[in-house]
C-alpha cells in the first residue's frame, strides 16, 4: 500500500537516497584492510577531551571551510578599518596565542590612538560566555562589532565595512561560497569572524597532555608540585580547565578607578568599581604583559603583586582580604613553582598551527 | 551481499516513510479547510506628541513644534522603538502568539519590527495566519530580549549596518529612543569624526538593557533590565478570519512618556546606559494606548 502511493520520481530519489545512506555508512565503518579511513576535520570545531561544553551557538553558525577561510581572510584585511590601516591582526597575534605584541602594552589602533586596556588573546573563545576585560559582550559575534567600531580600535562602521566589501571584487564570491549570498550583510562578515575564532582552540599544551594521560605529558616533579601550590594559592579564581571561573574581581592593582571603572561600566554598580574578569590563564607565558591595564611584565612580577603589592580598597576582592595584609601570601620558592607550572600551559602546536596563518 | 541487500531495502523503506511523512505535512499545510481558519489584523501605531500629530525635523533644527510638561519647548529629530513578541488573546480563548525567530538571513528574521516615525511603512504591522477568533487583547515587548540577543548576528531590523539601535560595548539592542532639539538642553556640539556630530541643545534619550541576571550572593542586582511588555485591552473585541480586514489602531504619545517620567531638559539630555534609562522605562506602558479598532 505504501509502495503504490509512491510516484516513479520518489522512488528514484528514494533508492538513490537509500545508497547514499549505505555509502556513508559504510564509509564510517572500517575498510577491508581494517584501519580507519580518517576523515577530514581540519575545520571542525571538536571540544578537546578535557573542555567544558562549548557556549558558541554553532546552530547558528555552523563551522565550514569556505566559512572559516574566508574569516581568516577578513581578519588579516585591514579593510575592515577606517583608513585601512588596522587589522584584527595587529593587536592579536598568533605567535603569541592572539594576545597584542609585548611593544603595545595597550592596544593601538588606527591614527595610532593608544587603547586604555591590553587586547586579550583570542583563545577558547568557543568556551566563553561574556567577552572583553569588563564583560560588556555576551556574544562572540558581536566581539568584532566593538572591535571594529571603537575609535581607538578600527574606528569603522560595520555599515561602511559591508560597503567596501561589496565594492572589492574579491569578496562577493568568497560570501557566496561560504554563506550562499548574492550581496554581503553584517551578520554574515560577522559569523565569518566568528567561524575562524571559535576554532582558536588551545588544548595541546603538556598540561592537557598530562590530564589526558597522552604522550608528552609528563610534569616533572617541580612542575607538579608548582600545580599544587597554584591550586592552593591561585586556583579558587582560575578554576576549572580554563584556568577562569570568569568572574570580575578586583585583584588590588589599583585603589583609584577613575581612569577605568571596569566591570563597573557595564553594571553602573559601584560595588563593581575596578573590577575586571579573571583572565584564562592558558598560553600565559606567552601572554606578556599582564593585567587590564598591562601592568606587570613578567609572572614574577605578578606574583610579587598578589604576595606584596594588593592594593586595599571598598571593592578589593574578598578573597584577598584572608591574611594580616592583603593579597596572598608566597614565599619566592612557591612563586618559582607556580611559574613552572603554568609554563607548562604553553601549546606550541596552537601557536604554529598553520590553519590561522594568513595566506593572501 | 545478502546483509547489505537487506539493510539496503530497510534503508529504501525508511527513506520512503522519511519521504512519504514530508509530503503528508505539505499537503496540511496546503489545506483549504486550514486556510479558512486563519486571517489576519493589521495593527498601526501611530506616534503622537499631546493631541498633536508627531512630526520630525532634523537634529539641530530651531522648530519647537512642542512643549514638555516642564515648560520648555522642543521639537523631535527621531522616535521609534522595536516591537516583538505580539500576542493577541480573546475572551472565548483565542490565543495568536507571532511567530519569532533570528537569523542572519533578514527573510528569516520573524516577529521582530522597527517602528520609526521616520518610515510610515514601518508603522503598520501586518499579522498573519491568526486562528479565527475573537480578540480584545494585545500585547507585545518594547525592546529584544535575551533570547533575541544571545542568538548572535542577525540581519534585517536587527542588522547594525543597516539601521538596527545596537549598543557595542554593553551589547543589545536599544528598545526606545527619542532624539529632538531642545533650547533647554545644555548638550554642547561635539564632532565625532567621520561626519558625525551631535548638535549643541539637543536631547538622546535611548533606553536598552536586556540583562535579566540573579543578584550576586551580596544580593547586588547587577542588572538593569529595561525590556517592558505593553498589554492592552482593545476597546471592542475584533473578530478575525479569512475575508475580513480588521484594524487596531494604537496611539504613541512622546509627551505623555516625558510628563510620566517628568523629563527635565536642564539636567537629562543624554541617556545612554541601562540605568540612565529605567526612569523611561519604569514609564513605558503609559505611553501605549488603543485608540480604536476597525471591524
Amino acid at each position: 500500500m505504501f509502495i503504490n502511493r509512491i510516484n516513479r520520481g520518489q522512488l528514484i530519489t528514494g533508492l538513490a537516497l537509500s545508497w547514499a545512506c549505505i555509502f556513508a555508512f559504510i564509509s564510517c565503518q572500517k575498510n577491508e584492510a581494517g584501519t580507519e579511513i580518517p576523515q577530514d576535520k581540519t575545520y571542525t570545531f571538536q571540544r578537546p577531551d578535557n573542555f567544558p561544553p562549548p557556549t558558541y551557538t554553532f546552530e547558528n553558525n555552523p563551522v565550514t571551510e569556505e566559512g572559516f577561510k574566508l574569516g581568516r581572510k577578513l581578519f588579516h584585511d585591514p579593510i575592515l578599518s577606517r583608513d585601512g590601516s588596522v587589522s584584527c591582526n595587529n593587536c592579536h597575534i598568533q605567535a603569541v596565542a592572539f594576545a597584542d605584541a609585548q611593544q603595545h602594552p595597550l592596544s593601538i589602533g588606527v591614527d595610532n590612538r593608544i587603547g586604555k586596556r591590553n587586547a586579550p588573546p583570542l583563545t577558547n573563545l568557543a568556551f566563553m560566555k561574556e567577552f572583553f576585560w569588563d564583560g560588556g559582550v555576551t556574544h562572540l559575534d558581536f566581539t568584532s562589532v566593538n572591535a571594529i567600531e571603537a575609535d581607538f580600535e578600527l574606528d569603522e562602521s560595520l555599515a561602511n565595512v559591508v560597503r567596501k566589501l561589496n565594492g572589492k571584487p574579491e569578496y562577493p564570491p568568497l560570501f557566496k561560497e561560504a554563506f550562499g549570498i548574492d550581496s554581503i550583510t553584517s551578520p554574515y562578515l560577522l559569523q565569518a569572524l566568528s567561524q575562524f575564532m571559535v576554532l582558536m582552540v588551545s588544548s595541546n599544551s603538556k598540561y592537557d597532555k598530562y590530564v589526558r594521560g597522552e604522550a608528552g605529558g609528563q610534569l616533572t616533579a617541580r612542575e607538579l608540585e608548582g600545580r599544587q601550590i597554584f591550586q592552593l594559592k591561585c586556583g579558587s579564581c582560575h578554576s576549572g580547565e580554563l584556568f577562569s571561573d570568569f568572574s570580575y574581581r578586583n585583584n588590588g592593582i589599583n585603589s583609584d578607578f577613575t581612569n577605568d571603572l571596569g566591570r563597573a561600566l557595564i553594571t553602573e554598580q559601584e560595588s563593581d568599581n575596578g573590577k575586571f574578569r579573571v583572565p584564562s590563564l592558558r598560553n600565559v607565558a606567552r601572554t606578556s604583559p599582564y593585567m587590564h591595564n598591562a601592568k606587570f611584565w613578567t609572572l614574577k612580577e605578578v606574583l610579587d603583586h598578589y604576595d606584596n603589592g594588593v592594593k586595599d580598597s571598598p571593592t578589593l576582592d574578598p578573597l584577598l582580604k584572608n591574611n594580616s595584609k592583603p593579597g596572598i601570601e608566597l614565599t619566592e620558592e612557591e612563586k618559582e613553582k607556580i611559574i613552572d607550572f603554568l609554563q607548562t600551559l604553553s601549546d606550541f602546536e596552537f601557536i604554529a598551527d598553520s590553519r590561522f596563518f594568513q595566506q593572501d | 551481499m545478502k546483509k547489505l541487500k537487506n539493510i539496503g531495502w530497510a534503508l529504501f523503506a525508511f527513506t520512503t516513510l522519511t519521504l512519504m511523512s514530508c509530503s503528508k505535512d505539505d499537503d496540511n499545510d496546503s489545506n483549504n479547510d486550514n486556510n479558512k481558519k486563519r486571517g489576519t489584523l493589521a495593527v498601526r501605531f501611530d506616534n503622537v506628541v499631546g493631541s498633536e500629530d508627531m512630526q520630525l525635523d532634523s537634529a539641530g533644527h530651531n522648530h519647537y513644534h512642542y512643549t514638555n510638561s516642564n515648560g520648555q519647548t522642543f521639537g523631535l529629530s527621531l522616535f521609534g522603538y522595536y516591537v516583538s513578541k505580539i500576542r493577541l488573546t480573546g475572551p472565548d480563548g483565542a490565543v495568536f502568539e507571532d511567530e519569532m525567530n533570528v537569523s542572519p538571513n533578514p527573510d528569516e528574521v520573524k516577529g521582530y519590527y522597527q517602528v520609526l516615525e521616520s518610515e510610515t511603512s514601518s508603522q503598520i504591522i501586518s499579522l498573519q495566519n491568526i486562528p479565527t477568533g475573537t480578540y480584545d487583547n494585545i500585547s507585545f515587548i518594547i525592546g529584544v530580549e535575551e533570547d533575541g540577543v544571545q542568538e548572535g548576528a542577525a540581519g534585517g531590523v536587527l542588522d547594525p549596518a543597516n539601521g538596527a539601535w545596537f549598543w557595542n560595548w554593553n551589547a543589545g539592542y536599544i528598545g526606545i529612543a527619542m532624539e529632538g532639539n531642545a533650547p533647554d538642553s545644555p548638550q554642547e556640539f561635539v564632532d565625532w569624526g567621520g561626519g558625525f556630530v551631535t548638535h549643541a541643545n539637543t536631547f538622546a534619550i535611548h533606553v536598552g538593557g536586556w540583562k535579566d541576571l540573579p543578584a550576586d550572593s551580596n544580593g547586588v542586582q547587577n542588572f538593569v533590565n529595561n525590556i517592558r511588555t505593553i498589554d492592552l485591552d482593545f476597546t471592542s473585541p475584533l473578530k478575525v478570519e479569512e475575508g475580513l480586514n480588521p484594524r487596531l489602531h494604537l496611539k504613541v504619545d512622546a509627551l505623555e512618556w516625558m510628563k510620566a517620567s517628568n523629563l527635565d531638559f536642564a539636567t537629562t539630555y543624554s541617556v545612554h546606559s541601562p540605568g540612565a534609562g529605567k526612569a523611561f522605562a519604569d514609564q513605558m506602558n503609559r505611553i501605549f494606548s488603543v485608540d480604536h479598532v476597525h471591524q
